[in-house]
């Protein structure tokens, strides 16, 4: 098993999961079905294509920096008669970086950061409008697991927000990683499990996913003495365990 | 396989103005690097450069949208076999647009009804959505129609015919649909992929918007109602904007598919799209609120690069926002910005066969002169549609 890691990086980004007609709202992370879409697309699927074995990794994602909810709207006009045509809300999440995993055979992972390299088809982060302010490809790892892989990961906020929480030597950061198939994990469920992307009948399925955090260093801590010991973590659901 | 993508990057100032503005009227904002900035949605943007292409370019290149596209493929219909009367065109027409489009194209009830009514003909038949069609594409569907004109029905039952109808409605789309896609909403088979990707313009700095309260008189006021016609307040802000746009050629000459004409590359309607679209998104600007404050300026730097793997924004040179130079303005420390990062990123991930043009107005831009081959807008616009159509031509 391989993991390979991506930045989820740019000015704006969008990622929809219930989202259709007029209102095209975001979730506050990725979604398996567009980072999926953004693999495929390097790759130069067709939308119709299988992606059986795409959807079969295993994703998680790491919020590096969550950035801000904006509300877009926007008006259109006929082609011809110049009218007025409904009007549509776009939401978009600006300012944020994730870094974002899939886990699965080493070939195929190999595959997919070689294709990020050159892509197929121009990579966009959830809309068309949205393209990534940095490569997207990270690193390939293949002696750790998608958890592991998501713990080690250098923190890739931005160095103003970095400055910002100067105060705290190490940062938590919220990971949210799909459940292991098979068991029955509690957890929360998301219908962004690609399913098939054919845009005459795109279909998406359920997917367990669990919510922790992992800790990882600033770079740009201060390093003279904090002030005093920061307040101890404060997880009430660690007491749940097992229940 | 060998790939070619093109990379727009333009910095703009506008003066205040209100270019693009949400249901409240103020101009649209993104937060960007924590502060909040101008923003320019990306339909505005590619609106105002399909607008530019009416200037630029033939009609014939620019695609007609429209229910009625069974009448203009008769009239077609007609210019290529004058013995087919026109009722028999227009069946001829409706029949092959039906097969190709996978649309259904019917007299509209209420026309029909109001017609006989009348005791007219009945009206033409139309399509129940707008459709995007390009003037090849009619010229294609007319010769299929007129090779089958014996018995359409028939004709267009075999696989192959029809598969043929298809191909011709799904390839040498016009410019404007083969850049920013399509959509026909019920034949999903038919959508283009746009072969553009273009970014919502942000400001390099941070942005407060600034209202402005005004005051009308009424020219025919009399002494007795003496004050303001109307009064009201309109918002606005002025910026630096960074500008972004991607052109995948590969999938435009996918969409737009290869010249036919004997005297002419078979690369030309890729160069012509090329040629225009980058003249178009440089020199274009939307017209939001254009009369109230005459906001017409051209971009101060234009960065066109020629790839080979992947494009490559540069908005991440401003995630600091810019603050002000000395003399005041954002421009110079935007060059600079700019003419630090983009050798540091293109070093970073190995890019080096890129051929890069630059235009660039003023001392403030001095910086960046050594970025590329510095050319005015017509010499850039050609030395790209030259170089892309060399790089396309069959063999390379």
């Amino acid at each position: 098993m391989s993991v390979l890691l991506l930045r989820l990086a740019g000015s704006l980004q969008s990622w929809g999961s219930a989202a259709r007609f007029a209102r095209r709202t975001t979730e506050s992370a990725p979604t398996k079905s567009g980072v999926i879409g953004l693999l495929a697309a390097a790759q130069g699927r067709d939308r119709g294509d299988d992606l059986t074995d795409l959807a079969a990794l295993r994703f998680g994602v790491r919020v590096d920096q969550p950035g801000t909810r904006i509300r877009d709207y926007q008006t259109a006009h006929h082609g011809d008669t110049d009218k007025s045509m409904p009007v549509s809300e776009r939401f978009y999440l600006s300012d944020a970086v994730f870094v974002a995993a899939v886990e699965g055979d080493g070939v195929l992972i190999d595959e997919l950061y070689r294709a990020l390299r050159a892509p197929a088809y121009l990579p966009y982060l959830g809309r068309r409008s949205c393209p990534p302010s940095k490569p997207v490809e990270l690193t390939v790892h293949m002696d750790v697991g998608l958890e592991g892989a998501l713990a080690g990961e250098r923190w890739h906020a931005a160095e103003w927000y970095q400055r910002r929480l100067r105060r705290e030597k190490t940062v938590a950061l919220e990971v949210i990683v799909e459940s292991r198939s098979g068991g029955d994990d509690p957890g929360d469920t998301l219908r962004d499990q690609p399913l098939s992307f054919d845009p005459r009948h795109r279909r998406y399925g359920l997917r367990t996913v669990r919510s922790t955090s992992v800790r990882v260093p600033n770079p740009l801590a201060r390093t003279v003495a904090a002030r005093r010991t920061p307040p101890p973590d404060h997880n009430p659901a660690t007491v749940l365990k097992g229940v | 396989m060998s790939r070619t993508i093109l990379d727009v990057h333009v910095l703009q100032t506008v003066p205040p103005s209100n270019l693009n503005r949400d249901d409240t009227g103020s101009p649209k904002s993104a937060v960007y690097g924590g502060v909040r900035r101008a923003r320019v949605s990306s339909q505005a943007w590619k609106r105002a450069t399909r607008r530019a292409f009416e200037d630029l370019l033939d009609p014939a290149e620019l695609g007609v949208r429209t229910k009625r596209g069974a009448e203009i493929l008769a009239t077609r219909i007609s210019e290529l076999e004058p013995s087919i009367e026109a009722p028999e065109a227009l069946a001829l027409a409706a029949e092959t647009l039906q097969a190709a489009t996978g649309s259904t194209i019917a007299v509209p009830k209420r026309k029909a009804d109001a017609a006989k009514k009348k005791g007219e003909n009945e009206p033409p038949p139309e399509s129940s959505y707008l459709m995007f069609l390009s003037s090849r594409q009619f010229d294609g569907l007319a010769r299929l129609a007129v090779e089958g004109a014996a018995d359409i029905k028939a004709f267009l039952k075999v696989k192959s015919n029809k598969d043929w109808a298809r191909r011709i409605a799904d390839t040498r789309h016009s410019v404007d649909i083969a850049l920013f896609g399509r959509m026909v909403a019920d034949s999903t088979d038919i959508n283009v992929d746009a072969a553009t990707q273009v970014a919502h313009a942000i400001s390099v700095h941070e942005v407060e918007n600034e209202s402005d309260y005004y005051t009308a008189v009424d020219d025919h006021n009399s002494d007795a109602e003496p004050g303001a016609g109307m009064i009201g307040t309109v918002e606005f802000n002025s910026a630096t904007l960074y500008r972004y746009a991607a052109l995948d050629v590969d999938l435009l000459r996918r969409n737009l598919g290869e010249g036919l004409r004997e005297d002419e590359p078979l690369t030309e309607p890729v160069r012509r799209a090329v040629w225009a679209f980058v003249y178009g998104f440089v020199a274009s600007l939307p017209t939001g609120k254009i009369n109230t404050f005459g906001n017409h300026t051209l971009p101060d730097v234009v960065v066109v690069k020629l790839r080979t793997t992947r494009p490559i924004s540069f908005a991440a040179a401003f995630e600091e926002p810019v603050a002000k130079d000395i003399t005041g303005g954002y421009l110079r420390t935007a060059c600079e910005r700019l003419a630090a990062y983009v050798p540091d990123i293109e070093r970073a991930y190995g890019v080096d066969d890129t051929t890069t043009w630059l235009l660039r107005v003023g001392a403030g831009t001095e910086k960046l002169s050594g970025l590329g081959t510095e050319v005015t807008l017509p010499e850039l616009v050609d030395a790209v549609g030259a170089a892309v159509a060399g790089r396309l031509e069959p063999g390379k």
